[in-house]
């Protein structure tokens, strides 16, 4: 991108992508001394083109790419892909396909918020301890999803009109002795960590995004619902099994930092308490309807919404008659976020040492944002 | 749940902006597709806004009809209070794809105009900061997502 | 004096026309008589110390540390304990190229490291590991010297940050500068309270004043704000603001390479090494302790020693607790509280005196 100009006494940092914190992006900082005037998000640099990708493949083919937008939660990525395809076949999912699917998309949501944590509490300046901690308690649900699918990361375990496999033998006790587990460890990271003091004076009252501004600057997910929006798109349009389940929207009032910690640690523990519900009581029954990989799909368009770890995915899929899709438009969560993220600046005061904890508290996922 | 709130807004739009829309309809039970005429797009934007409550920006693009010789902007917009999704849409020539910017009604919108701009060539007229989102400075090879784009790379 | 004037004499005797088998008989003489300072010199409060410290204290850290992360740390080099990784690295820095980029300033970006790891070792000559074992016995003089020392060390950061000519660096550099104006008054008032406490500038009577009672007790408050300060001024987690790794890359190190590198990581550990010793002695009862098998200078070592690593221990364990503040946050936090409540036990300090108390 082309760099605009600046006045003399305001220097210009490149904060990324070379950058302990940054990821794959870089952000323009216009810092006087330690404030930030002005931030300008520089994205693209991992841009493979998914949408152009999608348009060569088959609807079936077209999971493996969509799959690899967010690889921590890539669940909850595909399955708007995938609700997409099943309206392009106008396939019916079978009630116990739809159970599972919600199942893995809620395993994927802990792990997208553990992983959002564990790099929150590095951002804030934790030694990275509790990064790693957050890592190992991740294995419970990597082990779980090797069990399920036969991959620990991406697997392309949804297909149009149900899933692949079914749940394997003492799979349900596994999924409920993983979640005793982990209700214990957020049960300690909220005392040692969350409620720690230094960690509250870094997140209290930093990067405050009033109610009204998320709306105007199209926020999503926990960074909208850390405003006390309770926009959720699996409470709003119930796709996969959130209609049958029982768990409610968390908001918090604070629009600060903490209060999107806060959101996304909430929804770890509505998350487990959804697994739990899914392992005692999901529905006998078959687990996915047959098609061909080559059918055509009819002509028409589909939009699907589904709530991802970030925020809402919205897939956007045109269909001309033949096996492959002729358009498919992605709104990915985290281009809003960052978004919102560059304009923070002008509505705070911000400081250089606020920029990590600010970026890891909107949660962008740089691949999604570029697709 | 949102049946009738579509309903409503259907026929409340039939009603108020019979003359500068082309048409509306609900495409597949939830959503709204709705195509603007290119000359009253910004005031219909604006009275979504201020007046049936669309205040969230989700996203835009564009989609290529080369066989009709004409390219279609869609803006993605949400209403906080009924929740479903509406497709805001306005044909443009594909030889000349020219619009007003809709970051003047939407400021959220502006990350998505300026993909839009990259990946098919519309030139929003007013936006402030119409450079490349996405792409690298050095991009020489054309407009990615438009239908008759060969491939070609960086020079 | 009396070594050095025979050193003189045993040297002016080699050009009055000694033959070449008498050579080992002097150097024999020569360290039989000079034996405590080049002890002195070369082991105890000198360079085996100071590197043996750092080669132990960057080891244990990785070790320690990645225990509490749930890894196992160092592993190959050296068994499983992983000992000899700090060897292999520092082998690695020295045989690494040192980049210099195109527009630093050379002169300072070269020398300032190297200044950075002496200059702070220099102080460590003042601090007694015996009555009679002082490497640089200035009485009276001792304490504010020591101060005098370490607070050349900042500028000197400062300095290197600033030469990089990158901006990262001088954003640390300047944190740097921050720190030192929060950090180093609060620690100067505490030092004139035990000062004034023991009736002397002068280190070794600061610790035989604590031979009754250490000073941490009637001085709790001075302890709890000199060991914050030392936190500050060694930039020792939670207030390693001005490297902040996840802010500022690293802070006023980012431009160094190689073995300039090496040497500020050396600093960092002789700070650490100098201003805990300073606490050890101001507050802790210095080298003070019971006898061990009637060896005093030995058994004054050795509980010196003990504590010191009692307290590394503990400052390292502090790492794994703590997230950073902002650097706004440490200033107030330094001005609002820890001068003031400096003065407050300076006051009380000076109450206790006067009513005789102490």
């Amino acid at each position: 991108m082309s760099e605009p100009k600046i006045k003399p006494e305001i220097m210009r940092m490149s904060w990324g992508p070379q950058h302990p914190m940054s990821g794959q992006t870089r952000v323009l900082l216009d810092v006087d001394g330690e404030k930030v005037h002005k931030i300008i998000a520089d994205l693209g640099f991992t841009h493979r083109g998914i949408e152009k990708i999608l348009e060569n493949r088959t609807l079936l083919g077209g999971i493996i790419p969509v799959d690899r937008m967010a690889m921590v939660d890539s669940a909850n990525i595909s399955i708007g892909y995938v609700t997409a395809a099943d309206k392009a076949y106008g396939l019916e999912v079978p009630e116990r396909a739809n159970w599972i699917r919600s199942l893995v998309c809620e395993m994927s949501r802990i792990n997208s918020h553990l992983y959002a944590f564990g790099l929150q509490a590095e951002a804030t300046g934790y030694f990275p301890a509790v990064f790693l901690w957050t890592t190992v308690d991740r294995e419970i649900l990597l082990d779980l999803f090797e069990e399920l699918t036969g991959a620990r990361w991406s697997f392309n375990f949804f297909l149009p009109g149900g899933v692949h496999k079914d749940l394997p033998e003492g799979f349900k006790e596994n999924v409920i002795k993983g979640v005793q587990y982990l209700r214990r460890r957020f049960k300690d990271y909220w005392a040692a960590i969350v409620e720690n003091y230094m960690f509250e004076i870094r997140c209290n009252n930093v990067a405050i995004l009033e109610p009204k501004d998320a709306l105007r600057l199209g926020a999503t997910g926990p960074s909208l619902r850390g405003s006390g929006i309770d926009i959720d798109m699996r409470k709003d349009e119930p796709y996969a099994a959130y209609g049958d389940l029982d768990w409610e929207v968390i908001t918090e009032d604070a629009c600060d930092v903490m209060a999107r910690t806060k959101v996304r640690f909430h929804e770890i523990g509505q998350s487990l308490n959804m697994m739990e519900q899914i392992a005692k009581e999901i529905p006998e029954g078959p687990i996915k309807v047959r098609f061909s990989p080559f059918m055509r799909a009819p002509e028409g368009e589909y939009y699907t919404r589904v709530e991802t770890g970030r925020g809402e995915l919205g897939i956007h899929m045109f269909t001309d008659g033949t096996t492959n899709p002729c358009r498919v438009k992605i709104n990915p969560p985290s281009l809003r976020n960052m978004y919102v993220f560059e304009r923070l600046a002008e509505l705070n005061e911000m400081t250089v040492a606020d920029i990590p904890v600010v970026i890891n508290s909107i949660d962008p996922w740089y691949l999604d944002s570029d697709r | 749940m949102s049946k009738n709130n579509i309903n409503d807004f259907i026929s409340s739009v039939q009603k108020t902006l019979a003359e500068e829309i082309e048409s509306v309809e609900q495409t597949n039970d939830n959503y709204v597709s709705m195509v603007v005429k290119p000359d009253s797009f910004v005031k219909v934007a604006e009275m979504l806004r201020d007046k049936f409550g669309y205040v969230i920006p989700v996203a835009a693009g564009g989609v290529d009809y080369p066989d009709e010789n004409r390219m279609q902007m869609i803006y993605y917009l949400v209403n906080p209070k009924t929740r479903f999704t509406l497709t805001y849409r306005v044909n443009v020539s594909r030889d000349d794809p020219r619009l007003p910017t809709l970051t003047t009604v939407w400021d959220g919108m502006s990350f998505h105009e300026r993909e839009a701009y990259e990946m098919f060539g519309i030139d929003f007229e007013g936006h402030e900061n119409l450079v490349p989102l996405l792409l690298p400075p050095t991009w020489k090879g054309g407009y990615p997502l438009r239908k008759d784009f060969k491939g070609e790379g960086v020079e | 004096m009396v070594n050095t004037l025979t050193t003189m004499r045993t040297l002016s005797m080699v050009n009055l026309g000694l033959t070449v088998a008498d050579i080992p008989a002097l150097i024999l003489e020569f360290l039989t008589l000079n034996s405590k300072p080049i002890m002195q010199v070369l082991l105890m409060p000198g360079l085996a110390f100071i590197l043996g410290f750092a080669i132990i204290a960057v080891w244990f850290e990785r070790k320690f540390l990645a225990r509490a992360m749930l890894r196992v740390g160092p592993y190959y080099c050296g068994g499983r304990s992983g000992v000899l990784q700090v060897f292999a690295d520092f082998i690695k820095l020295f045989l690494k190229e040192m980049i210099f980029p195109d527009s630093v300033d050379w002169f300072f970006f070269a020398l300032m490291p190297v200044m950075l790891s002496t200059i702070p070792s220099l102080a460590l000559v003042l601090i007694p590991f015996d009555a009679n074992w002082v490497l640089w016995d200035i009485g009276g003089l001792s304490l504010p010297m020591f101060l005098a020392i370490m607070g050349i060390a900042p500028l000197m950061a400062i300095f290197a940050g600033w030469s990089s000519n990158n901006k990262y660096s001088f954003i640390g550099a300047w944190r740097v500068a921050y720190m030192y104006i929060s950090g180093e008054i609060p620690i100067i008032i505490c030092s004139a309270a035990v000062a004034i406490m023991a009736g002397s500038f002068n280190l070794v009577k600061i610790v035989e004043a604590q031979s009754n009672g250490w000073f941490f007790i009637p001085q709790f408050l001075g302890f709890i704000i000199f060991f914050l300060g030392v936190l500050i001024q060694a930039e020792r987690t939670p207030f390693d603001i001005p490297v902040a790794e996840v802010e500022l890359v690293f802070g006023w190190r980012t431009e160094f390479s190689g073995i300039l590198f090496g040497f500020t990581m050396m600093a960092e550990y002789v700070m650490f090494q100098a201003w805990t010793l300073l606490f050890i002695t101001l507050y802790l009862g210095g080298y003070g302790g019971p006898i061990l098998f009637g060896n005093i200078v030995g058994s004054h070592i050795f509980w010196l020693l003990a504590k010191f690593v009692v307290l590394i221990v503990f400052i390292i364990l502090l790492r794994t607790v703590f997230p950073r503040p902002k650097i706004e946050q440490m200033i107030k936090f330094g001005w609002n509280y820890l001068t003031p409540l400096a003065l407050l036990n300076l006051f009380i300090v000076l109450g206790l005196k006067l009513w005789g108390i102490y």
